[in-house]
């Protein structure tokens, strides 16, 4: 009996070695998914203790420039319908009036309100949206980030009413048929579901800057721990003079800028 | 005579009603088809459970995960032999993704429709 054991187990360790050897050198093909690495906080987050935020320099932001919203939208399969209707949006710009409507700035110069603007999910620390949601599928993370749970989203759109800055946006038609370039590390949405910015959970999970950040040209895109002091983000904030979206409907965006 | 007609037409009836019920309950009777277990990991040493445990309580398992890594972000799954997990769905299908057939085998026999591939990646769509 023992013996059996014994034999066994030296049978299931060889044969373990064997298989770890074969992949080290290349002889069993590696899984070409994703990799799952354990992520870069290993026990549960404390809740509350970081707050993400972004703060995006629209005067390094060349004209044209569409590097950013391309590289968010290809690495979260972020649908495509060529149709302003059924349109998927989670990074996009827009004109001045349309971005800041309610600023308090009058008389601005003209170089100001030509310039097209980067809007996104602004993941508010007093968040409508999740407020509205009736199943929870919509909830502040322990992070600051305003995450969709799509698995319980039952597309009632109440969140798109209540979010004032327009950040989310409704699949009236399955995804899965206007992603051209799809991509095998993210998963898609499903017709039906409500979906927005994630401010890059995924990436930061495994301890990357957002695609966003990451593709800009001009690091015109900061991103940081808005409860650390000592953060990039922080610093700039206290350095510059900084916008926020409707400021006054006191929503508290965690996405400033700089006009 | 009337009444020995009467028997043989009941007793003609009988048998053909016997007949046919028994050609029925034959069907009946047969051993349902077994699923095929085909899907062997790469490396089975390394799954999270048992097969015989994952095969009754995966769904459990997985419903666990979800919520646990999308909503309140523990995304460590230590097993019972301390060795730990990213609660994923491709912590699963990397193992198991040399069988297409892996969930839809026994999906199919069950007759159960999970909404898993309308958003994820399922083993017949991976590279």
């Amino acid at each position: 009996m023992m013996n059996e054991q014994r034999r066994e187990f030296i049978k299931k360790t060889a044969l373990g070695v064997l298989v770890g050897l074969g992949a080290a050198s290349g002889l069993v093909p590696a899984f070409s998914l994703e990799k799952t690495v354990l992520p870069v906080w290993d026990e549960k987050p404390v809740p509350g203790k970081i707050r993400w935020g972004m703060l995006i320099d629209t005067r390094k932001c060349k004209e044209g420039c569409q590097q950013c919203a391309a590289a968010c939208h290809h690495a979260h399969n972020v649908p495509d319908f060529r149709n302003k209707k059924d349109e998927i949006k989670w990074l996009w710009q827009n004109p001045y009036q349309k971005v800041f409507p309610t600023a308090s700035q009058q008389f601005v110069s003209k170089e100001i309100q030509d310039r097209s603007y980067l809007a996104l999910c602004n993941h508010c620390a007093e968040s409508p949206c999740t407020k509205a949601c009736p199943t929870e599928a919509t909830f502040k993370r322990w992070d600051g980030i305003v995450a969709m749970d799509y698995h319980r989203c039952i597309g009632c759109r109440f969140c798109m009413a209540a979010c004032p800055y327009g950040s989310r946006s409704f699949n009236w038609q399955d995804p899965r048929t206007a992603i051209h370039d799809p991509v095998t590390t993210y998963p898609t949405r499903e017709q039906g579901v409500v979906e927005k910015c994630n401010f890059c959970s995924d990436r930061l999970v495994k301890g990357q800057q957002p695609a966003c950040t990451e593709a800009c040209p001009e690091q015109a895109l900061t991103f940081g721990d808005l409860n650390d002091p000592r953060s990039d983000i922080r610093r700039l904030l206290e350095a510059n003079e900084t916008m926020q979206r409707k400021p006054e409907l006191g929503t508290k965006p965690s996405v400033f800028y700089i006009i | 005579m009337m009444s020995k007609k009467l028997i043989w037409i009941f007793a003609v009836t009988a048998i053909m009603l016997f007949a046919v019920l028994n050609v029925f309950r034959k069907g009946e009777a047969e051993t349902p088809p077994q699923p095929v277990h085909k899907s062997v990991a790469v490396d089975s040493s390394k799954c999270i459970a048992p097969a015989s445990f994952m095969r009754a309580n995966h769904m459990q398992v997985l419903y666990e995960w979800r919520n646990s890594s999308v909503r309140t972000g523990n995304r460590v799954y230590i097993a019972q032999n301390g060795s730990k997990y990213e609660k994923s769905l491709n912590t699963c299908i990397g193992c198991h993704s040399n069988n297409r057939m892996f969930c839809f085998n026994c999906h199919s026999y069950a007759n159960v429709k999970p909404k898993c591939w309308n958003c994820h990646l399922s083993p017949m769509e991976t590279p």
